[in-house]
């Protein structure tokens, strides 16, 4: 069973269709690269996945449940389960790093203080952000904010992650922090979508591509079919001859 | 003009879902305590210099315009009584609000637009918690708690910024002034400012909630947001206000 299924995704906004018809499926332990155009609706895609975006037809099935028409109070349990890594971190700005991991733990599990500083203590360990414990977001670097969101997205170690361009704007040494983050939870079996315009990290990270455009999906294909003889949209869009709309 | 009425519709709603998503999350765990406390803080304790200035230099105008007007006629002795009486029915409880719907309107929209639009609010949703209880309770529950407190005190202010220019400007005695205060105002005309605060804090709270949440268009949008916000609750406080009044003035007959 897959753990993420779309069908015939349509999201229209104030009457225009960003999406008309989007299927597609992930399955469980796989990495898919979601690729397409700038303002193709990527984003509108994954912010449906966990609910923070109702689609205005279509259905979204997260292990075996239908999400789209559950209230919001009801998510909760997806979102426990589904995290999202935002394309800012989307970090919590009047919050120490500290207490910004520490949030999901303290909402979510019953673990006292001194066990929620352990785990603190090892995640900020295994993403380098040791030094980062008691400073604001402000005070560190955007690449740094970036990985203290996917830090923060992982401390309830969920099943599924949504990446949403992980790796924009960062410096080469960042971006292969992120890398092999990803990789690393990726060995774990956690399920990932990956959203990004960084080809040569889409293509160190993903088994599988799904190419958005003019509102459907206009190519899919494994990593390993990747063909530089017969390109199809999604190698031409990769290789950057097409942009997809 | 279909524009506006389009909008008015969308306030209309939007703030009534608001408040409906506010009352049946209210009753839900988990309550953030300590959230609430900290917002009774900002609210309260730091608007507390504005309100008194504003209401000290109210009174003190008050009492100056009276007595200048009063004076004529002899009628300087009905000065405690006349000032009082506005005071607490109707200067203290809303210009209090006036006042607050600006510090207060704007700081709430400007912080939670702030947030809306560098996806905080979408993070909170994320992470499987809810932006109602978080940020809107907390800030509703303050303004309810804070904001008529505050009310209190600008009444008592109020009235003592009129002795102190009754006294010094007016030559009146202040002993004479206080006990003309204590004979005159009467709990019906407490209550007739008082019960208005809670109104007032609750359109205060929720329509800057309701500004900050729906900030669209990045930076720019958390000032227009903010804007609108003080507009919206300044004319909805002295609109309601004679509805307010009227409906006590009803009552009162009724009594
Ligand atoms: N809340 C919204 N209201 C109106 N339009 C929206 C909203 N959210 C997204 N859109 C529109 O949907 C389209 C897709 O946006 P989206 O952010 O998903 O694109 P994207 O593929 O993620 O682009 P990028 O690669 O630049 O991040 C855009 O044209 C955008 O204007
Ligand atoms: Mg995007």
């Amino acid at each position: 069973m897959a753990i993420i299924e779309v069908k015939h995704f349509n999201k229209s906004f104030d009457g225009h269709a960003v999406h008309k018809d989007v299927s597609f499926r992930v399955e469980k332990g796989e990495c898919l690269g979601l690729v397409g155009g700038s303002g193709i609706g990527k984003s509108v895609v994954l912010r449906s996945l966990i609910g923070l975006e109702k689609p205005t037809s279509g259905e979204i099935w997260i292990e075996g449940e239908e999400i789209s028409k559950l209230k919001e109070r009801d998510l909760t349990a997806i979102r426990k389960k589904v995290a999202y890594v935002f394309q800012n971190g989307a970090l919590f700005d009047s919050m120490s790093v500290y207490d910004n991991l520490a949030y999901p733990l303290r909402e979510h599990t019953a673990f006292n203080e001194d066990e929620i500083q352990t785990r603190i203590h090892d995640q900020l360990e295994e993403f380098g952000l040791l030094e980062a414990e008691g400073k604001l977001p402000a005070e560190l670097s955007g690449g740094m904010q970036k990985r203290v969101g996917l830090a923060r997205a992982m401390m309830i170690g969920p099943k599924v992650i949504l990446y949403d361009e992980p790796t924009a704007g960062l410096d080469p040494y960042n971006t292969l922090k992120i890398r092999e983050t990803v990789l690393r939870l990726k060995k774990k079996g956690v399920t990932s979508v990956f959203v990004t315009h960084d080809m040569p990290t889409a293509i160190a990270v993903c088994d599988r591509f799904v190419m958005l455009g003019e509102g459907r999906v206009l190519d899919e294909r494994r990593a390993d079919e990747l063909s530089r003889k017969d390109p199809g949209p999604l190698e031409r869009f990769i290789t950057g001859d097409y942009g997809g709309y | 003009m279909k524009a506006a009425q389009l909008d008015f519709l969308k306030l209309f709603g939007g703030t009534t879902i608001l408040s409906k998503q506010v009352v049946s999350e209210l009753f839900r765990r988990p309550l953030y305590f300590r959230l609430i406390v900290e917002q009774i803080y900002q609210i309260g304790i730091r608007s507390l210099p504005l309100v008194i200035v504003t209401a000290g230099s109210t009174g003190m105008v008050m009492a100056l315009q009276f007595g200048l007007g009063l004076e004529k006629f002899g009628g300087k002795l009905y000065i405690p009584k006349i000032v009082s009486l506005s005071i607490v029915r109707e200067m203290g409880p809303v210009f209090t609000c006036l006042v607050l719907a600006a510090r207060i309107g704007a700081g709430i929209t400007s912080e939670i637009g702030s947030m809306t639009v560098t996806q905080q609010i979408d993070a909170i949703r994320a992470l499987g918690t809810s932006p109602i209880k978080r940020i809107v309770i907390p800030r509703v529950i303050g303004a309810l708690i804070a904001i008529p407190i505050l009310s209190i005190a600008a009444n008592f202010v109020g009235i003592l910024g009129a002795l102190l220019v009754g006294a010094n400007d007016l030559g009146l005695d202040p002993v004479f002034f206080v006990q003309k205060v204590l004979t005159t105002v009467w709990v019906p005309d407490f209550l007739a400012g008082f019960f208005k605060t809670p109104v007032f804090a609750g359109i205060i709270a929720i329509v800057g909630c309701y500004f900050g949440l729906t900030v669209k268009g990045g930076t720019k949008g958390v000032g227009s947001a903010t804007r609108q916000s003080v507009v919206t609750s300044s004319i909805c406080i002295l609109v309601g206000d004679y509805f307010l009044t009227k409906f006590f003035w009803i009552f009162e007959q009724w009594l």
